[in-house]
């Protein structure tokens, strides 16, 4: 069984806030194990949807069942394709685990759209799988939990850097 | 913008990313959400931080499975373009 995780939620910002905050929300200061971000692909297709790969890497720890196989601590490479069209203001994103995949897979669907002037709706979905024999649903409950319990630091950080971005402008 | 302190993965790299980022962050805004340019205006600094992460990811261990991982679709052109669904 697969863990799934769904959330909605609006922000009271501008769709414009939102999407340039979420393209730049790495590094604040909810979100230590973020250790650096790169944009490796970056392009716009014929309906003028602008596309946007990013390569991030990670820090996490480990649950202490599954220390004994792979160690207390590791860095994880992330992969995240952005597609955002700028006449129906509206961003969808997906992220997943590149390495590690065998103990966890974490993939995760975000849509955000613009409501109103001043209000964008968030969407989100979140699959955990792993194949590691034996531990294959405790690691996906544990990863699902440890997400969960995380959340608030995710929106909080968010909205950091929407605020810092609005202080800025003015 | 919000990140001052964003880094690379690969050091030599960073600051050729940071003088990327802050050219597309002007763009997107100033431009792009405007739709007054379909063209990403960054394309020397651009070229510049992608050759040197190119450079940096060649022989790295990652390089396979990133290959990999890169060639997913996660949307349809319906969820990109179209109505929104639910």
């Amino acid at each position: 069984m697969v863990q799934v995780f769904k959330n909605n939620f609006n922000y009271d910002h501008d769709f414009k806030v939102v999407s340039l905050a979420y393209l730049n929300r790495y590094p604040n200061p909810y979100a230590k194990h973020v250790l650096s971000i790169d944009t490796i692909e970056n392009f716009i297709d014929n309906d003028g949807n602008l596309h946007i790969t990013k390569l991030m890497v990670k820090t996490g720890r480990l649950p202490s069942f599954i220390k004994p196989f792979l160690g207390s601590n590791l860095n994880s490479w992330i992969i995240e394709k952005t597609i955002i069209n700028p006449h129906t203001s509206k961003l969808v994103t997906y992220s997943a685990n590149i390495d590690h995949r065998r103990f966890i897979k974490v993939e995760e669907y975000i849509t955000y759209r613009k409501l109103s002037d001043g209000v964008t709706n968030v969407n989100n979905k979140v699959l955990f799988s792993s194949n590691f024999i034996g531990f294959k649903q405790r690691i996906e409950e544990w990863s699902r939990n440890k997400f969960t319990s995380n959340i608030e630091k995710s929106k909080d950080g968010l909205s950091y850097v929407m605020n810092e971005l609005k202080k800025l402008k003015t | 913008m919000g990140n001052i302190m964003s880094v690379s993965f690969a050091p030599e790299c960073t600051e050729k990313k940071t003088k990327y980022d802050d050219c597309f962050n002007k763009w997107y805004t100033e431009k792009f959400l405007k739709g007054t340019s379909m063209e990403n205006e960054c394309t020397q600094l651009w070229d510049d931080y992608i050759t040197c992460v190119n450079a940096a990811l060649a022989n790295h261990q990652i390089k396979p499975s990133l290959d990999k991982a890169r060639e997913d679709q996660p949307f349809s052109h319906e969820e990109i373009s179209g109505s929104d669904k639910k």
